[in-house]
């Protein structure tokens, strides 16, 4: 079945196709999203190219156009980044995923779901869908990276990330069925990328049309592309990426974004050994005010992703709100795994969607879940009392 | 006859330098045009040095060479041989076949798609297979590849750690396509990441011959001159691999201009650890010194629209040269650059009586430009009353702006915090503002600066490496450590060089992050001397 058959079954006729522009945009504004982690999306980006080249139509729709009772799922890969460059997947990985999970779940998957921004997972939705001939839905988990399975708005919401199906590039496959314990999902989901050789391949949360409009974050992956549009036209044009960036999300969502630092990176504090750092890349970084931010300082915690910022001592951004640094010039986003003393870039900060701030939400991904002992503001409210 | 006598060449895009030096001596240099063979450039600096110096060639005990032939062909897809390409890591990998993401003409002239296969096979992380090797399927390709191509490239998943498919791959298209084929494993070529790793092998292959040729041309021009001595090429961590191997491993040739210019700067100065500034006409390259050795750099490099991970000297470079024009409002300095006036300076720089204001202006009327290098044949200035007429103002201005570009890019090339030494060198090294350099603890013009990098070539050193995965919880750590230092000094010795007289440069142990286990990779660089 053609993808444009799915279309003309539930009546779309306003889609965006996926061209090699779109999905280049598309990756570099979820890498800005990504707040810091994600990885390399190269592997993801090669493969959406190759589907594209092979002529296989790539197509976005709305998620209010998709009807209540079809059923999709998101997919991904899961495990050590190393192995990822060294291995990449197999052309059928994603692919048999998804139709195990169909099979073992006994319903037709007709459309795919993107789950995160920014690495190999935020582009390899678009090169499944355009492989199977279905749409993918402008939507996703939560319009940044995070790195464990649950920590999605579909479960800040009340769904569920299994049953979930993992291969590998044999062919090996383990169904994941945990219920309500989505934690364990994640877990077993681990343990099974070890035994296959360091990573995963998955097709999870399966969810229909009705409960991707009630749980995602919508029009993430317009944001994305909206957001590398305006980067790499600053670039064309020699203006200040960041700047376009919170003009753009003001003009199209009506969102608030705040750049509330500029410096360079003075120090890097890596936690080493499994103990500490639960095989995260995790630790803090130092920066270094310049221009209108010289004599002020800016500390930042990652694990994978950015976590918490504080400037001259006083906390200014908590998870699961967006902390970006990214450079001055290019706009690129500046990476907790390949950051090296000296980089030299602004701090822009960005509201998590309302989804992601649910209770539930604040107590899979909110300061306690990373171990601070403040307790959730919003980034905006923090931002208005300091006066920033 | 004490054959004590140097001779290194470093060709760059304008110029040829050539030097020859006895010891420590620096007997002749010379700067020549570089030729569009690059071969003929360097033989007329080699006539010119033997003729100015007045040396008895058979005096001369090393000939050795930087050079632009390898990244040329590549850039310009020229003479490329056909590469047979096998990659074993099916059933994965599969997603993104080799030649992914190659600019379409260079596929073709390497014989493009038609060539490559994915082959069962391949390693996992922890040693087991992936699947096991399909033998059979590699004789039916060499089959297929019979005359067909010249050099074939091999890479296997995880070869760098677990190399025994790869070598098997090779022992099959031996038999297949007899002793003759030009192999290159990627094992040999560079580290984790399959798609950058086989890049580079791959381009390795496909420059085999070009490499050949090049040296075969040179060996009869020192021949026909009387010289009896070993040839050597600049590698790109700066130190020289012997002729013959540069023949198997030509990619190590690409960023050999800079990283010998590293290596002439820490031979010239004595300073074995900070910033190398390499200034030209449009554009300066700044290097960072460690131990003597240009630090490598972390990204991947991108030769010919290719994106590799072959290891290169770390370099930042800025659009600031001699040549680049400055643009002023009044005394108020509005942009430096990018434009540069390039080859015109001595014509349209105002130093020369034309109307554009440049880097190169700015310094002659600072007064940094006052004693002329015999090198040059042209003054650096010719029309001083031009440079009288600018303002004081303006020329602190530009000063200061000049200095600021450089204090940025030499801060963001450092680790840590700590001022370090500056090391300003090449052909527009005098153009450079010397004082008040902050995030510097000195700024210093070596003498023979403009010869940097070919000075760099008459060092005789010889660079290399190895690396190894331990597992610590079943092996020694300090004899799985000297397990890869012995590696790494055979390598040595593979290279050219003396195998006792090899030295430890660093060795470095990186765990594996989101592993269980306490699975490590050990690299140990070593040098070497190329004479007892």
């Amino acid at each position: 079945m053609s993808v444009y058959e799915v279309l003309e079954k539930w009546g779309i006729k306003n889609y965006r196709i996926i061209d090699e522009q779109a999905i280049e945009e598309i990756t570099l504004g979820a890498s800005i999203l990504a707040t810091g982690g994600g990885g390399d999306p190269e592997i993801g980006l090669l493969w959406t190219l190759g589907t594209i080249e092979k002529g296989k139509d790539i197509v976005l729709i709305n998620p209010e156009d998709v009807p209540d009772d079809v059923m999709g799922a998101s997919v991904g890969c899961l495990g050590a980044p190393i192995v990822l460059t060294e291995k990449p997947p197999s052309h059928n990985v994603l692919e048999k995923a998804f139709k195990e999970l169909s099979r073992y779940l006994g319903e037709n998957l007709e459309v795919v779901i993107p789950f995160e921004c920014g690495g190999v997972n935020s582009t390899v939705a678009y090169a499944i869908a355009g492989e199977l001939g279905i749409p993918v839905i402008d939507v996703d988990g939560m319009n940044r990276a995070f790195p464990e399975l649950h920590q999605t708005s579909w479960v800040a919401n009340g769904s569920h990330a299994s049953p979930a199906v993992s291969v590998d590039d044999r062919g090996n496959m383990t169904i994941i069925d945990t219920k309500e314990d989505n934690l364990r999902a994640e877990n077993i989901a681990r343990n099974a990328a070890m035994a296959y050789g360091g990573i995963s391949w998955k097709a999870s949360y399966p969810l229909t049309g009705r409960e991707v409009k009630e749980k995602s974050i919508l029009y993430s992956q317009s944001i994305a592309w909206e957001i590398g549009k305006a980067v790499s036209e600053a670039r064309q044009n020699h203006r200040n990426p960041i700047d376009e960036i919170i003009k753009k999300l003001k003009e199209t969502r009506g969102v608030e974004s705040f750049k509330v630092f500029n410096g360079k990176i003075v120090d890097i504090n890596r936690d080493f050994g499994g103990e500490a750092t639960k095989g995260f890349s995790s630790g803090k970084i130092q920066m270094e005010g310049m221009g209108e931010y010289k004599n002020q300082i800016a500390e930042i915690d990652f694990q994978n992703e950015w976590l918490r910022l504080k400037i001259d001592g006083e906390t200014l951004s908590l998870p699961p709100d967006l902390i970006t640094i990214l450079d001055n010039e290019t706009g690129e986003p500046i990476r907790t795994d390949i950051m090296k003393y000296g980089y030299r870039g602004s701090i822009l900060l960005i509201p998590a969607q309302e989804r992601m701030r649910t209770e539930k939400g604040l107590e899979i991904f909110g300061p306690s879940y990373f171990g601070y002992e403040e307790s959730y503001e919003p980034v905006e409210d923090i931002v208005a009392k300091k006066g920033r | 006859m004490k054959k004590e006598v140097r001779i290194g060449f470093d060709v760059g895009g304008t110029f040829t330098d050539g030097v020859i030096v006895k010891g420590k001596d620096i007997l002749s240099k010379t700067k020549t045009l570089t030729t569009e063979d690059v071969t003929s450039g360097i033989i007329n600096a080699l006539d010119d040095l033997l003729t100015a110096s007045k040396v008895d060639p058979l005096e001369v005990g090393m000939v050795s060479f930087g050079t632009t032939h390898t990244t040329n062909a590549i850039i310009e897809r020229k003479n490329l041989n056909k590469v047979g390409i096998f990659r074993i890591g099916a059933p994965a990998t599969t997603a993104i076949p080799p030649l992914t993401g190659w600019p379409n003409d260079l596929k073709e002239a390497i014989g493009g798609n038609e060539n490559v296969f994915i082959i069962n096979g391949g390693s996992e992380y922890d040693g087991r297979d992936i699947v096991p090797l399909d033998t059979e399927a590699v004789q039916n390709a060499c089959k297929e590849l019979e005359g067909k191509v010249d050099s074939v490239a091999i890479t296997g998943v995880f070869s760098p750690m677990i190399p025994d498919h790869e070598n098997r791959v090779a022992e099959i298209v031996k038999e297949v396509l007899g002793d003759d084929i030009h192999i290159t494993l990627s094992q040999n070529i560079s580290t984790i990441s399959l798609l950058e790793r086989e890049n580079s092998t791959i381009l390795n292959a496909s420059v085999i011959s070009v490499m050949q040729r090049s040296i075969n041309a040179l060996k009869d021009a020192t021949k026909k001159r009387g010289i009896e001595a070993s040839l050597y090429v600049v590698q790109n961590d700066g130190s020289v691999m012997s002729s013959d191997y540069a023949v198997d491993y030509p990619i190590f040739t690409v960023a050999s201009g800079p990283a010998a210019s590293v290596r002439g700067a820490v031979y010239l100065s004595g300073i074995t650890d900070g910033v190398v500034v390499d200034v030209g006409g449009t554009s300066t390259d700044v290097g960072y010194i460690v131990d003597g050795f240009p630090r490598e750099s972390a990204i991947t490099v991108t030769i010919g629209g290719v994106k590799t991970n072959i290891r290169c000297p770390d370099l930042l470079s800025i659009a600031l040269g001699g040549g680049t024009i400055i643009k002023n409002s009044g005394d108020k300095v509005v942009g430096i650059g990018p434009e540069s006036t390039g080859y015109n300076l001595v014509h349209l720089g105002k130093s020369f009586g034309g109307p554009i204001l440049t880097v190169h202006d700015v310094a002659v009327a600072r007064g940094g430009l006052n004693k002329n290098l015999d090198i040059f044949t042209n003054n650096f200035v010719t029309h001083p009353e031009k440079i009288k007429e600018l303002s004081n103002d303006l020329v602190m201005n530009a000063t200061k702006n000049i200095t600021e570009m450089l204090e940025v890019t030499i801060d963001q090339m450092k680790t840590t915090p700590e001022d370090i030494p500056a090391l300003i060198v090449g052909g527009g090294a005098t153009t450079m503002p010397k004082e008040n350099v902050s995030g510097t603890t000195e700024v210093i013009n070596p003498d023979h600066f403009e010869v940097c990098g070919a000075i760099g070539a008459t060092i005789a050193e010889i660079g290399a490496q190895a690396e190894a995965v331990a597992d610590l919880e079943v092996e020694d750590r300090e004899q799985a450590i000297n397990e890869v230092i012995e590696m790494a000094k055979n390598n040595l010795e593979i290279a050219g060089g003396v195998k006792d007289t090899a030295e430890v440069i660093d060795i470095e142990e990186i765990p594996f992050a989101y592993m269980p286990g306490k699975r490590q990779k050990i690299r140990v660089r070593v040098k070497g001397k190329v004479f007892n």
